[in-house]
């Protein structure tokens, strides 16, 4: 039976050996991040892909109409078909626009998101690179979101980008909080910060987090999707009002490059949620007869949540930006240290001092 | 006209840390506007002090090419002034000459025109309410509602020949009698459709964020409303009976029971149960009007070439999907009315958006917009 | 009672959005709920009665069209899109030598094939795709617009139509 382990054993050894071919293995230290790198992107970049065409489907089939069927079976190939005309389109800059923060921030946007990427664990060892702080490394690197639609609606030079981005700046910052405070009694619960460790810690104790930490995960998926920018928290480019919001102005590659941002930036709080809460690599208990490897069990559920985040999107309308800070504060801050405060009494009194 | 305009705006406030207003253009062209609509929207940050509506992108002289056609032929026009609701239109001016010309339509006719209207009233609420729906953020409802608009606008190109521009309620009675399957059919529909209602309903209506959204926004007050000749549903919303089909009943209304749809509140969401119950009422309108249908002529008699008398003037108002829908006709003796004027329920509804927004945020202008359930070509006409 | 009264509005709030997500995760469930008609390959007949395009009707026996150039379309019509010609020919009887009409400007009204007393044009629902690269396709003449009545004619109360409502005209 495969396992994430083997195969990256499997596949590092095979590395190994071309490298001594080579006659390079001198090098190994400083090729093996760059494959791991490409591998990284490629896998991504197919996951992002095939996730813009789930959305389709998705809301195609929530509104009774059958979605992309046209390039490919199933109309799999549309989103290549879209990315090569993205690439190939025009680049429609305007001319006032602030030249460098502009042809930055949809850089900034993709390199921020993506980088969340290096620390979750599709499989047991099966991780980039497994940091002891892998939680705060994320919440870190996302929210450099938050710059790069701030520079990108000031640059443009237009007058609802500005005002997407300056939504987009209060949503985020104030979002970050409650995100940050539902991890926190998983962190007090299994004392480490890295996201291997949570799960391994699942494993051990024998059940996931979401049954005691449900309004947690219900919390942690809110401020996620806040995050993400994706609707019902869409504020920063609702375009019924803003039009794009802060990508107005942009076209061709940088448009695509935001665009693949706010994908990965689901894929990622939705990976976040599913170590956390679902048991990350963990199989499904009643379905265990099935034995498939950690990673497939993994991608499992993070297509479940992925869909879940979908379905908000296409059937809640859009909060207005003062009922959205209204939320996060008055709402989801609250209610998040609340739980802290019941997820660590009761686990003094569970286990008394010093329970780890 | 642009820099008029732009000059009540005052570009340029008096706030100590000078700072600067913040003006907006909202369209003519936007996702939100419905159309051509150009709102210049003055702004404090996220908070709207000023909305002014720009209107005239729509402008086709209706009313001036109606003095140069004849009576029949103006009916075709009448189809394009709100193509949403173009039964409810053709059966407006069609009343109005009857009136000038005391014509009096069968009773076959005047069931038919009934069956018709309210089921553009169906077909005209269902886009309102995707339409509004999807100005706050939601994309779905459209959906499902063009769903079921669609085999509205089936019954009725299976009958007039067109989906739009029907040109069906003529002068004196229909264009054509329905085909025999007509009825079943549109039974089968009203039965399909009347739990869809529900379907809606659980989408949206206490969704806790369209509740945020909607609830105490955009409040129309009684007093402002009637001071601004707010009409229809969006008055009817503030608690304020205006129905002229219970009022001044055209038709055979009063001969069918249905009620007169009121909420209190004068909010969007109010405005938005207003509709959603009037969808209600008018299935069964319908229903009741399908098995009052009697075989019978479907055209009154009437000369080859209608005249109106000399110097003789109308008023008549109809409730469309919108409200009320007024025409006033002049008839100079000869076969093409000297002036023809049509009171529009979307410019009068329109005109209320600036109270309506003022202190509110930009997100609260589509809410408004939407909710006053505004036809941009009925604006300019 | 305030909190409660707060907790109270996040569980409804949850339950509602809950019904809400109900709804569209049944019609995501169910596939044969798709209504889409995927237009160039599912063509879908359209009603008899569909003002589509206008035809004129030409006789296949006496080789030449039922217009006799009376004029009541080219009256009746309210954007003046009808312009055409006739003769009189050496049997007294008038025949049309020249028809054209402008479907930039024509909107489908009905009002010509109506007010046409001598069965000379006709809607058909068969030829609905009106759309052409050339503005000036639009303006179509007799060639064109020559249509020969089927074997199997119209359901009888399509032909009673134009009995039914007269001439609708003036000037």
């Amino acid at each position: 039976m495969f396992t994430g382990e083997n195969i990256i054993q499997i596949v590092s050894g095979f590395l190994h050996w071309a490298y001594a071919q080579v006659g390079i293995s001198a090098l190994a230290g400083a090729i093996d991040p760059v494959i791991t790198a490409i591998v990284m992107f490629g896998f991504i970049s197919v996951f992002v892909m095939f996730l813009v065409w789930m959305e389709r489907k998705v809301s195609a089939h929530m509104q009774s109409r059958i979605g992309p069927n046209r390039v490919g079976p199933f109309g799999l190939l549309q989103t290549v078909a879209d990315a090569i005309k993205l690439t190939t389109k025009e680049d429609v800059k305007p001319v006032n626009r602030d030249k460098i923060p502009y042809f930055i921030a949809p850089i900034v946007a993709f390199v921020a998101t993506f980088m969340g990427m290096v620390v979750i664990p599709f499989d047991k060892g099966m991780v980039v690179q497994d940091l002891n702080v892998g939680i705060l490394y994320i919440i870190a690197i996302t929210g450099f979101t938050v710059i790069a639609i701030l520079t990108a609606g000031w640059s443009s030079n237009n007058k609802f980008a500005l005002l997407g981005g300056f939504r987009s700046a209060a949503q985020i910052i104030s979002y970050e909080v409650p995100l940050v405070l539902s991890v926190v009694p998983i962190i007090m619960i299994t004392g480490t910060l890295s996201l291997s460790g949570i799960v391994e810690y699942q494993q051990q104790a024998g059940y996931w987090f979401i049954f005691p930490q449900i309004v947690a995960f219900i919390i942690f998926i809110t401020s996620a999707t806040a995050e993400a920018n994706r609707a019902p928290f869409d504020i920063p480019e609702a375009e019924s009002e803003l039009i794009g919001g802060f990508h107005t102005e942009y076209s061709g590659v940088k448009f695509a490059m935001f665009f693949l941002g706010e994908y990965i930036a689901v894929v990622v709080s939705s990976a976040v949620a599913v170590t956390l809460f679902l048991g990350g690599w963990l199989p499904v208990a009643f379905l265990g007869f099935l034995h498939l490897p950690g990673f497939i069990w993994f991608l499992i559920k993070l297509v479940s949540v992925i869909y879940l985040v979908m379905a908000f999107r296409w059937t809640f309308p859009r909060l207005r930006v003062d009922q959205l800070m209204d939320f996060g504060w008055k709402v989801l801050i609250p209610l998040s240290i609340l739980n802290i405060l019941i997820t660590a009494s009761v686990w003094l009194l569970l286990y008394g001092k010093g329970a780890q | 006209m642009t820099d008029l305009l732009l000059s009540q705006v005052k570009v340029g406030g008096e706030s100590q840390f000078g700072t600067d207003e913040y003006v907006v253009n909202l369209g003519p062209q936007h996702p939100a506007t419905h159309g051509v609509l150009r709102l210049i929207v003055k702004l404090d940050g996220e908070t709207v002090k000023e909305t002014v509506p720009v209107l005239g992108y729509l402008h086709r002289s209706i009313e001036k090419i109606c003095e140069n056609r004849t009576y029949p032929q103006c009916i075709t026009y009448t189809d394009r002034i709100d193509y949403v609701s173009a039964m409810s239109v053709n059966y407006a001016f069609a009343l109005a000459t009857e009136k000038l010309m005391n014509i009096e339509a069968p009773a076959r006719a005047q069931w038919l025109r009934m069956i018709f209207i309210e089921l553009q009233r169906l077909a005209s609420h269902l886009l309102w309410m995707g339409a509004f729906a999807g100005d706050i953020g939601a994309l779905t409802p459209f959906l499902y509602g063009l769903r079921e608009r669609e085999r509205i606008l089936d019954l009725f190109e299976m009958t007039c020949g067109q989906r739009l521009t029907y040109n069906y309620i003529r002068i004196g009675g229909v264009m054509i009698d329905i085909l025999p399957d007509f009825v079943s059919k549109c039974i089968a529909f009203l039965d399909y459709f009347e739990p869809k209602i529900d379907e809606y309903e659980d989408l949206l209506t206490y969704n806790p964020i369209f509740l945020e959204r909607t609830k105490g926004v955009g409040v129309i007050s009684p007093e402002m409303g009637i001071n601004a000749g707010v009409c229809g549903p969006s008055l009817r919303g503030s608690g304020i009976a205006c129905d002229v089909r219970k009022q001044q009943p055209y038709l055979y209304y009063d001969q069918v029971k249905f009620a007169e749809c009121i909420e209190t509140a004068g909010d969007c969401w109010s405005r938005y149960k207003v509709r959603m119950r009037e969808m209600r009422e008018s299935v069964s309108i319908i229903r009741q009007s399908l098995e009052r249908l009697e075989p019978g002529p479907i055209e009154a008699k009437m000369p080859p070439v209608l005249k109106a008398p000399l110097n003789s003037e109308i008023y008549s108002r109809i409730e469309s999907s919108r409200g009320e829908m007024g025409v006033y006709l002049v008839g100079d003796g000869t076969a093409k009315p000297w002036k023809a004027k049509f009171r529009c329920a979307s410019f009068s509804n329109l005109y209320v958006l600036d109270q309506l927004t003022k202190g509110w945020k930009v997100a609260d202008i589509m809410a408004v917009l939407g909710s006053l359930d505004m036809i941009v070509p009925e604006v300019d006409r | 009672m305030g909190i409660l009264k707060y907790f109270k509005d996040i569980f409804s709030g949850l339950w509602n959005l809950l019904v809400g997500l109900s709804v569209t995760s049944k019609y995501f469930l169910n596939f044969k709920a798709v209504t889409t008609q995927q237009y160039p390959e599912e063509r879908l007949p359209l009603p008899a009665r569909s003002r589509s395009m206008i035809k004129l009707i030409y006789d296949g026996e006496k080789d030449q069209f039922n217009c006799v150039a009376c004029l009541m379309c080219a009256k009746a019509c309210p954007n003046s899109c009808i312009k055409l010609e006739g003769v009189r020919q050496a049997d007294g009887k008038r025949r049309m030598t020249t028809f054209k009409l402008d479907f930039s400007t024509c909107i489908f009204c009905g009002y010509c094939v109506e007010a046409c007393g001598f069965d000379a044009l006709t809607f058909v629902s068969e030829e609905y795709e009106n759309a052409v690269y050339k503005r000036g396709s639009l303006l179509q003449d007799e060639h064109a617009m020559k249509w020969v009545r089927q074997a199997q004619p119209i359901a009888p109360e399509e032909q009673k139509k134009e009995t039914v409502i007269p001439a609708v005209v003036g000037a």
